[in-house]
C-alpha cells in the first residue's frame, strides 16, 4: 500500500474541498451512482481502528432498535456494539447517507454530492450492527415495537430514535423544487446548484434563515458567505439578499458580521427580523413582515421541528411541541423511558449539529449499556461541538464549545471559556476542515 | 496540529486487534472512556485516527501535560486551547489515563 492508498483507505483529506458545518439526521432522499458508491465504500471501510468483527451478542442479550441512520443514529448503533454485548438493529429508509456537512460546497461546484455519501457496510461487517432498509410507519413507545412499511414488526427492549428534522409547511410553496431548501443534502442540493449555475450574471439570490432552533446554527451564514464569494467570481454584479427571521446573527457573530458588512458587503444585503408569511413560486416572491422580496433563485430554509416520527409517537413535548424533551444523562424521553431521542430531534441546550450528535450518541450508548447491566447512567457526562465555517471558497473559521452537566438544572451547560470562535479566517482552517470532516465521518461510519 | 503519521496508524492496527476482543462485552464502562470519547470525532475512534494527531498509547502524563498547556493558553488561543478549557483537571487526568491504555 503506498501512502496515497493508505490515505484513501483511512478517509483522510482525499478531496481538497471542504465546507459546511453541521451534519444532521437521516432523511437524505438520495440515490447514487454505483461507481461513486464503490469509491465511497472503499474509503469508509478501509483501515482505522478496529478491523475485526465483534462477537455477536450472546443469547438473552439486550435488544436495541435504532431508528434513523444519520450522524446520531449511526454513531449510537456503532458505539452500542463497540461498548456493549447487545443486539443492535439499525432501521433506515435509504441504503446510503448523504452528509449535510460540506454540502454547501456542492453549490459552488467544489465538491460532488457523491463524495458525501456513506454506506452502512462497515457498521455491519466490523461492528455487527444489523441493518433493515425500510420505512417506519408506526412506533409503539410503551410496547417498544416498530411497524415497517413492508408489514414487518420489530420489537426490542429499548428504542433509540434519531429521525433528524422536518420542515414546517410554507403557505404557497406548492412545489418545493422551485424554492429549494437544500438543508437535507440530496436532490435538493443538486437542484439549488443547478438553479444557481443557470442564473444570469447580475441576478438576485435570496437565502432565508429560520428562527432558532434549527439544524446547524452557523450553516446558513457560512452558506451565504460561500455563495457570495462564488457570485463575485462567477456571476459578476449579482446580489445575495439574506432574510434572517432571528433578531440578529445567531452564532459566530464577530466573523459573520465582518464577512457580511466587510468582505462581502458589495454582494450581501443582510436583513434581520424578517419572517416569511407566504410565497409565490411562480414569480419567485417571498411575502414578509417587511414587504415582498423577489429573486432569480430562492434558497428557502423553512422553520424546523423533529422528524415526523417524534410527534407521531407522542414524544414532541419540548420547544412548543417541536422537539422531544429528554433526560440528558441517557437521552431517554421524559414521556417514554424506554425510548431515547438523540441528535437534531431532541430539544436540549445543545446545538443541532452532526459533531455533537455523535457525542450525544456516545453518552446515550454508554447509558444504555450501563442500564442493561443494572447500573445508572454516568452522572457527569460531557459533550462537545466543533466545526468549521467557510467564509470564502478557500478560507474558513472555526467554532467550538464544551458542555458540562448541570445537575441542579438537569441540563448541559456550555463552559464559557470553551465557547469560542477563531479570530478571523484563513486557508489553514479550510484545510483542517477536511481533516475534521473525514475524522468525524470515520468515527461515525467506519 | 498535524496529521497523524500513516506509518504509526498502520503499526497500531495489529495492536488494536489484540486488545479489542477483551473489552467488547464489558457492561461496566471503564473509567474515563466516555470522557475520552469526546476526542474521537477529531482524533479517531479510541484515539487511533484517522484525523488530527493520534492519541492512543501516548503516556498519560504526556497527554495530560499537553492538555494543561493548551488549557493555560501558552499554546495560543486555537481550537484545541479553547477545547481544553472546557474540562476540569480531574476530567483531563481521567481521559488521558484511559487514552494511554489504548494500544
Amino acid at each position: 500500500m503506498d501512502r496515497r492508498q493508505l490515505l484513501l483507505a483511512g478517509g483522510v483529506g482525499v478531496l481538497a474541498g471542504g465546507l459546511s458545518a453541521c451534519g444532521g439526521g437521516t432523511t437524505a432522499e438520495a440515490t447514487l451512482a454505483d461507481g461513486m458508491q464503490r469509491a465511497l465504500s472503499e474509503r469508509s471501510s478501509g483501515t482505522s481502528t478496529t478491523s475485526t468483527v465483534l462477537p455477536a451478542a450472546t443469547a438473552g442479550a439486550g435488544r436495541v432498535l435504532v431508528l434513523g441512520g444519520g450522524m446520531a443514529g449511526t454513531s449510537v448503533a456503532k458505539y452500542l456494539r463497540l461498548w456493549g454485548n447487545l443486539d443492535v438493529t439499525l432501521v433506515e429508509r435509504n441504503s446510503a447517507y448523504t452528509s449535510n456537512i460540506m454540502s454547501s460546497l456542492v453549490l459552488t461546484g467544489q465538491r460532488s454530492l457523491s463524495s458525501l455519501q456513506y454506506k452502512y457496510d462497515t457498521l455491519r461487517s466490523r461492528y455487527g450492527v444489523k441493518t433493515v432498509f425500510d420505512e417506519i410507519v408506526e412506533i409503539d413507545p410503551v410496547g417498544v415495537k416498530v411497524r415497517l412499511r413492508s408489514g414487518t414488526v420489530l420489537s426490542a427492549d429499548r428504542i433509540v430514535l434519531a429521525p433528524g428534522i422536518a420542515f414546517d409547511p410554507v403557505p404557497g410553496l406548492d412545489d418545493p423544487k422551485l424554492m429549494p431548501h437544500a438543508w437535507q443534502a440530496g436532490p435538493q442540493t443538486t437542484l439549488l446548484a443547478q438553479q444557481l449555475a443557470a442564473m444570469p450574471a447580475g441576478g438576485v439570490v435570496v437565502l432565508t434563515i429560520p428562527k432558532t432552533p434549527y439544524r446547524c446554527p452557523p450553516g446558513p451564514y457560512e452558506r451565504a458567505c460561500l455563495i457570495a464569494d462564488w457570485l463575485k467570481a462567477r456571476k459578476p454584479g449579482s446580489k445575495l439578499i439574506v432574510l434572517d427571521a432571528n433578531p440578529d446573527i445567531v452564532t459566530e457573530v464577530d466573523n459573520f458580521s465582518q464577512a457580511f458588512y466587510g468582505l462581502h458587503a458589495n454582494v450581501i444585503d443582510y436583513r434581520k427580523g424578517v419572517e416569511i408569511s407566504s410565497v409565490d413560486t411562480r414569480t419567485r416572491t417571498l411575502f414578509t413582515n417587511f414587504g415582498a422580496v423577489q429573486g432569480n433563485v430562492v434558497n428557502l430554509i423553512p422553520p424546523q421541528r423533529a422528524g415526523a416520527l417524534v410527534a407521531a409517537a407522542g414524544l414532541a413535548n419540548a420547544t412548543q411541541g417541536r422537539f422531544a424533551a429528554v433526560d440528558v444523562l441517557s437521552y431517554a424521553s421524559t414521556i417514554a423511558p424506554k425510548v431515547h431521542v438523540i441528535g437534531d430531534a431532541s430539544g436540549t441546550t445543545q446545538p443541532k449539529a452532526g459533531h455533537i450528535a455523535n457525542q450525544e450518541a456516545k453518552v446515550c450508548a454508554d447509558a444504555i449499556v450501563r442500564l442493561f447491566g443494572g447500573g445508572q447512567p454516568d452522572p457527569a457526562p460531557v459533550t462537545n461541538s466543533a466545526c468549521y465555517s467557510t467564509i470564502t471558497m478557500s478560507q474558513a473559521s472555526w467554532l467550538t464549545a464544551v458542555f458540562q452537566y448541570d445537575g441542579a438544572n438537569r441540563v448541559m451547560t456550555p463552559v464559557a471559556k470553551s465557547s469560542a470562535a477563531s479570530v478571523g479566517w484563513n486557508k489553514d482552517n479550510f484545510e483542517q476542515m477536511s481533516t475534521w470532516f473525514n475524522a468525524l465521518m470515520a468515527d461515525t461510519f467506519a | 496540529m498535524h496529521h497523524q503519521s500513516s506509518h504509526r496508524a498502520l503499526a497500531s492496527l495489529g495492536l488494536a486487534l489484540a486488545c479489542f476482543a477483551g473489552t467488547a462485552d464489558a457492561q461496566t464502562p471503564p473509567s474515563g472512556r466516555l470522557l475520552a470519547s469526546n476526542c474521537f470525532q477529531c482524533h479517531g475512534t479510541n484515539g487511533k485516527g484517522p484525523g488530527f494527531d493520534s492519541l492512543a498509547g501516548k503516556s498519560a502524563s504526556e497527554l495530560y501535560s499537553e492538555l494543561k498547556e493548551f488549557q493555560s493558553g501558552k499554546e495560543g488561543q486555537g481550537i484545541m486551547a479553547k477545547h481544553a478549557m472546557g474540562y476540569t483537571d480531574a476530567q483531563l487526568r481521567a481521559l488521558a489515563d484511559w487514552l494511554s491504555k489504548q494500544r
